[in-house]
């Protein structure tokens, strides 16, 4: 009965400025990815303990650390109501020029490492400046990134593999970036570091509650005076520097880039992610934690392919099924509440 | 309305002055138009590519156009379209999915000669294929892994699709020498050529059953994934790798001992034979193709000892 009153009470004044009112339906999807998460993760360690191995728990957290990352960008272009579809080809790209700068010019590392952020945080600028300056669709702006980026990566890189070798010049990165932190692996050391950021920016800043705003309603943001075209423009610019660090990480984690099937279909792991999380791609509603659900969901679907010994083939159906019996399961409940609410 | 007229006339005009023209230019020359077709864009077809330009150069009144696959059949047959409105000639292609793609095939057989490479579809009207004996080159493998491990054990396969026809007859090849032996298959794993995934599913597969003897990379980015993931999880020497073709990573691995050998294809004799099989069939001299109609071009087992000849050799091929 709150939950309802509270959204009939609120509707149509600037309450999305009070996140405390929208929190409720954040937390039951969260709630719902939470229980699948801890069920799938029970029923896998008793088919298989080896689910819960130091082994396996890191390589599980390795990948989630490099796709929570972008994820988290994802999530808050998502929030603002648009999509980005050309990170997975960015991942091309960002990672031919990083192998180039690294092993060709030779560039000092942390010059290499700072160049691709930025650059990252360029492409973001740019999708962002197109989608607010020009008022394009973000599908459209975004998918002819994806389209564009994987050209220039196929063309820089003259269709070969660039590879970084025995990293000569660089170990430390590569150590870095494939090594672990007390036992957990660097990329998700990472990905907590940027939740934390992140979550501080989302929930806890004036930015967040903008981000927000736009994404609700636009209109109403703007006529109460928020500058929603800077607003949009950032939440792009911070998931291409996001962009960049899951770049590096992915890079290193195979040592070699494929330009041509690299980060191939990447970005559709981060939406999925954000939007099992909560993130609604209508816009307005979303979470750090929501995402990093998502995330993790995702990874352990995928694992749990190879660890129970289930066909390759089956792989996406899995990950397919169990994602549409937890949406559908959430809202069913949903519309139950709702029910039993009125 | 007579403007409109006029402007309508003198298109016509012109379009058949085009037409006409083109006729002219190829029933006079004797310039054969060749194309080569890839299914993808490894950097294994780099080294064809220089065959493919070697036979160029060799050949007179021949132009050949070298076009890249992305993976898909849809994208050949956009290429091949192109290619027979262009009026080309002769065609070489290695089909992404021949089972499905014979029609497309025996289409372009109306028009122009065409030979497969590197994948056969043999169901089609082709005049010959040049490439490996995949099942061959498995069992070159299969004695690969005899010799690795002499008292038997699990092996775990690793490949980017399962529907492609070289990868089941590799399988098939590895199934066939370890048969009577204590090797068994624990399972095949596909990545569908995410070479994230590839990795994660190594990483996976040796936490799964951390007694697996032997690895085996099908594809050719499925050796250095496997050394990858291996080499993270500290037990080189300890796993058994045998890979496919000559990744640079491959290549160092074998050096290295990590890798217990790679079987390698000649991609660029596919090149050469495949445009030189075309040319020679344009100009009514098909003696070259083997009444099997496949040209097997052998494969070649590299281990630690001709590893440093073969890089040497690989350097001078791709000119870098």
């Amino acid at each position: 009965m709150r939950l309802v009153g509270a959204a009939w009470r609120n509707t149509g004044t600037f309450s999305i400025l009070d996140s405390r009112d929208t929190m409720a339906p954040f937390v039951r999807k969260e709630l719902a990815t939470f229980l699948l998460l801890v069920v799938l993760c029970v029923i896998v360690t008793a088919l298989n303990p080896r689910f819960v191995s130091p082994a396996n728990l890191q390589n599980t957290a390795r990948l989630i650390g490099a796709f929570g990352i972008f994820s988290l960008g994802l999530g808050f272009v998502i929030i603002t109501g648009g999509i980005d579809l050309s990170v997975g080809s960015a991942f091309a790209l960002l990672g031919v020029l990083l192998s180039i700068m690294l092993t060709t010019w030779r560039l000092p590392w942390p010059v290499a490492v700072v160049l691709v952020l930025a650059l990252g945080a360029l492409l973001g600028a740019l999708n962002g400046l197109l989608i607010t300056r020009l008022g394009l669709q973000p599908f459209i702006v975004t998918l002819c990134g994806l389209l564009l980026y994987r050209g220039l990566a196929r063309f820089i890189a003259n269709d070969q593999t660039k590879g970084f070798g025995d990293a000569t010049g660089f170990q430390t990165l590569q150590r870095m970036a494939t090594g672990s932190v007390l036992g957990v692996p660097t990329p998700f050391v990472a990905l907590a570091v940027a939740s934390v950021v992140m979550w501080v920016v989302l929930h806890k800043s004036v930015y967040g509650r903008h981000l927000f705003a736009v994404g609700r309603n636009a209109v109403a943001a703007r006529y109460s005076g928020i500058q929603t075209d800077r607003t949009i423009l950032i939440a792009y610019v911070i998931l291409g520097g996001l962009t960049g660090l899951s770049a590096i990480f992915f890079a290193f984690y195979t040592n070699s880039v494929s330009p041509s099937s690299h980060g191939n279909f990447f970005e559709l792991y981060g939406i999925a992610a954000a939007v099992l999380g909560g993130c609604s791609l209508r816009g307005g509603e979303g979470s750090v934690v929501g995402i990093l659900l998502g995330t993790t969901l995702l990874q352990v679907l995928q694992n749990l392919v190879n660890l129970l010994g289930i066909p390759s083939s089956l792989n996406f159906a899995v990950m397919g099924g169990v994602i549409l019996i937890g949406v559908v399961g959430d809202q069913v409940l949903r519309r139950r509440a709702v029910r039993t609410a009125i | 309305m007579r403007f409109k007229l006029a402007v309508s006339l003198a298109c016509l005009v012109a379009l058949a002055a085009g037409c006409g023209g083109r006729q002219q230019a190829t029933s006079g020359a004797t310039t054969h138009r060749l194309a080569f077709i890839t299914n993808n864009a490894a950097d294994f077809w780099t080294i064809a590519r220089k065959g493919v330009e070697k036979a160029d150069a060799e050949l007179a009144n021949v132009t050949v156009d070298f076009r890249l696959g992305d993976g898909t059949a849809a994208e050949q047959k956009r290429i091949v379209d192109d290619l027979l409105a262009k009026g080309v000639d002769g065609i070489a292609i290695s089909p992404v999915d021949p089972a499905n793609q014979t029609a497309m095939l025996n289409d372009a057989v109306q028009k122009a000669i065409v030979v497969t490479h590197d994948s056969d579809a043999p169901d089609s009207k082709r005049e010959c294929y040049v490439g490996t004996d995949n099942v061959a080159a498995g069992r070159r493998a299969g004695e690969l892994l005899k010799t690795a491990l002499p008292q038997g054990g699990t092996i775990a396969l690793f490949v980017g699709k399962l529907d492609a026809r070289n990868a089941q007859e590799r399988l098939q090849g590895i199934k066939d020498a370890i048969a009577g032996t204590k090797i068994t298959i624990l399972d095949v794993r596909t990545d569908d050529t995410d070479q994230v995934r590839a990795k994660a599913n190594v990483s996976e597969m040796l936490v799964a059953h951390p007694d697996v003897a032997a690895l085996v990379g099908l594809w050719s980015y499925n050796g250095p994934a496997i050394l990858n993931a291996v080499k993270d999880a500290h037990r080189i020497g300890q796993v058994k790798i045998v890979a496919f073709d000559e990744d640079d990573e491959t290549l160092t691995g074998v050096k290295s001992g990590a890798i217990i050998g790679t079987v390698v294809q000649q991609p660029f004799e596919f090149g050469y034979q495949a445009i030189t099989l075309l040319a020679k069939a344009l100009a009514g001299d098909r003696s070259g193709i083997p009444a099997s109609q496949q040209l097997f071009i052998p494969t070649m087992v590299i281990r630690a000892d001709n590893v440093d000849d073969f890089r040497a050799k690989l350097l001078q091929l791709r000119g870098r």
